[in-house]
């Protein structure tokens, strides 16, 4: 389900990415920047749900919160530096993409996949399998 | 204007070189194999990958074009950088076990290897081997180019030679990195890219405060700048200097195009033990951040410095980076980030060379159905050929260093990407659609560049472009929706047939 979701949003995404380029006005903008801070969560979910999305519905879904509220909320806050408030040494939307864009998914994601690997990414039983076809395969392919 | 030589970063530098040229040395006896010379001999730990594949990443383009680029555009430009925070993690979920694993298992040295072992099509793996032999000369063009800018300004060429400095630092750079890339090969380029990640990390760390001390502290930098009639507020608004299409397309193009990066991908077939991916995301995350501090640190402190009127504006951005750093910092540390920036350069550097040559001397001859006998003889060749050919074609091209490196990544991106990460993560992809994919990407991705950068022809069509948005992001998106598309369009009974070791792998 979480796959088949995944690639029915690419799908739907790439052909309308393509419309907003040519297409002007905030709209456009809005729905360019809902639709590419969308983009790297679904390639991951087509990559790892491959028996649902598991451990990593938390992070992921925090991704995407992180990306695409900040997203808008820059939009929202375009030309309003010297009117809005200030945040870590910088007008807010500089604030949000620099601690919120960078900084807030660096720990999330990168723990995510460490504290998952060994359970979900490549579990013991994966790896036996891989080692098991790639002792079979020494003498055919390389090795 | 240009600064009087400094002793101790020319000796930073003349030591550095000498140190990278010793690794060549080294290396050059480890390298007996094609195997060896293209992927370390597949032996290499996962902290040597994770720095090798940080160090290869970043390159001139963030340590010069970066600090250049925020210059000119502001905080818009950091959407090239701020993705680091989870492309390493996309990276790792979305390709990286996927290409270890297979590489476990079938001869894979290269990219086009990996298109070739997932659609067995010699026509999709050739068109792979013609990006990638097109995006390099940009990417190396963009690095050769820095690394003449950085040796011009720090050993005070310009002053001797006039106009001939350019060409003259280009060439005296790109001798010594095609001298360790020829001899070792990737042992040579791994192991010095430790070397330059670490020297990277630590010289990026530093000069970031050191510019924060210079400009009086970040928020007294972001108020001179939002102050001053030369950069104004929208200097710091993210979509206040660039359109949101350009702002926003440089994001999609440096978070999803990363998994068409040939430079980044190379570097899992290397990995000793697939188990060691798991803290890889977290290593290449933090170090890559660490990195980006140098954009964001000198990026503004430079225009903040000029605001303040203790700096002379820029006539050239890319000369952000040196100016600041030959003027604002003690020998030692300039010596010490000099040196930083030019590990930068030539890890990326050797990398493209690697990279390139492996596409000339095995993928191409390969997709016509022939073998170069003596891979690692013409491998060799081929890495002087294409270093002259880069730096001719960056010498003429005449564009910002962060610029060619986004029309090379863009290049990458778009012809690879799609076909690597839907391909090996969908079964259904077949090989009509992954060709299409790649083919469109890289026509795309180049006539739109040529168009909109062509002056030559006056009777030619500018590119079909509105305002703002980037060729990269057009030809990415394009390619995405033509492999789907024609995915999605084929019958559904008529599913690929695939290689047994690479259905396993996809089904881990």
């Amino acid at each position: 389900m979480a796959r088949r979701s995944a690639l029915l949003f690419l799908g739907l995404a790439s052909p309308a990415m393509l419309i907003c380029s040519w297409s002007s006005g905030f709209i456009a903008e809005l729905c360019f920047i809902l639709l590419v801070m969308a983009f790297p969560a679904a390639l991951i979910t087509l990559a790892v749900a491959r028996h649902g999305l598991g451990p990593l519905k938390v992070p992921l879904a925090g991704l995407i919160i992180i990306l695409e509220v900040g997203g808008v909320t820059m939009l929202v806050l375009r030309g309003q530096v010297l009117e809005g408030p200030w945040f870590g040494a910088f007008p807010v939307a500089a604030s949000i993409q620099i601690y919120g864009l960078w900084l807030g998914p660096l720990l999330l994601v990168a723990l995510a996949y460490g504290l998952t690997f060994d359970r979900w990414e490549l579990p013991e039983e994966d790896l036996r399998r891989f080692n098991a076809r790639r002792s079979g395969s020494d003498g055919d392919n390389k090795e | 204007m240009i600064s009087p030589v400094n002793p101790i970063v020319v000796g930073s530098a003349v030591i550095y070189l000498a140190l990278v040229t010793a690794v060549g040395i080294w290396a050059a006896g480890r390298t007996n194999s094609a195997k060896d010379f293209f992927i370390a001999g597949q032996n290499i730990g996962w902290i040597v990958t994770a720095f090798a594949t940080m160090s290869a990443a970043f390159s001139g383009f963030v340590f010069m074009g970066g600090p250049g680029l925020m210059y000119s555009v502001g905080v818009a430009s950091l959407f090239i950088c701020i993705p680091v925070g989870f492309t390493s993690g996309l990276l790792c979920w979305v390709v990286g076990k996927r290409l270890r694993l297979l590489a476990g298992l079938k001869e894979i040295y290269t990219v086009p290897d990996i298109i070739l072992c997932r659609y067995r099509s010699r026509r999709a793996s050739g068109l792979a081997a013609v990006a990638v032999i097109i995006g390099t000369i940009g990417y190396l063009g963009a690095q050769l180019q820095a690394l003449g800018i950085l040796i011009e300004m720090v050993f005070g060429t310009r002053a001797l030679l006039g106009e001939l400095s350019l060409p003259a630092a280009m060439i005296l750079g790109s001798v010594v990195v095609v001298f360790y890339a020829t001899a070792g090969g990737m042992v040579a380029g791994v192991y010095t890219d430790v070397f330059q990640g670490l020297l990277m990390v630590v010289a990026a760390v530093l000069i970031f405060f050191y510019a924060l001390r210079s400009g009086g502290g970040l928020e007294a930098m972001s108020r001179s700048i939002i102050s001053s009639e030369a950069f104004g507020p929208n200097h710091l608004d993210p979509f206040g200097t660039l359109p949101v299409m350009t702002a926003v397309g440089f994001f999609f193009v440096f978070a999803v195009g990363l998994l068409g990066q040939p430079h980044m991908l190379h570097k899992f077939f290397m990995l000793k033990d697939p188990r060691t991916l798991k803290w890889m995301p977290l290593v290449i995350g933090l170090t890559q951040s660490a990195c980006v501090l140098i954009w964001l640190g000198i990026g503004l402190a430079v225009p903040a410095l000029v605001a303040q009127g203790r700096m002379a504006a820029l006539a050239n951005p890319d000369r952000a980076a040196p100016q600041f750093l030959l003027e604002f910092t003690p020998g030692i540390l300039a010596g010490l980030v000099f040196a930083g920036v030019l590990a930068a350069i030539m890890s990326t550097a050797d990398s493209f060379l690697n990279i390139g040559s492996a596409a000339i001397v095995r993928d191409l001859p390969k997709a016509l159905g022939r073998q170069v006998r003596d891979e690692l003889l013409w491998g060799r060749i081929a890495v002087v050929g294409l270093a002259v050919f880069s730096a001719v074609f960056a010498y003429f091209y005449k564009d910002l260093i962060a610029l060619i490196g986004t029309f090379a990544f863009g290049t990458f991106a778009a012809a690879l990407a799609p076909a690597v990460a839907i391909g090996l993560n969908w079964s259904r992809v077949g090989a009509t659609a992954a060709t299409a994919s790649i083919a469109t990407g890289m026509v795309v991705n180049l006539g739109l560049e040529f168009l909109s950068k062509q002056t030559i022809w006056e009777w030619l069509p500018s590119a079909p472009l509105k305002m703002g948005v980037l060729p990269a992001a057009v030809s990415l998106a394009a390619s995405f929706t033509v492999l789907l598309a024609l995915t999605w369009l084929s019958p559904a009974s008529h599913k690929p047939d695939l290689d047994p070791d690479v259905d396993f792998v996809m089904n881990l």
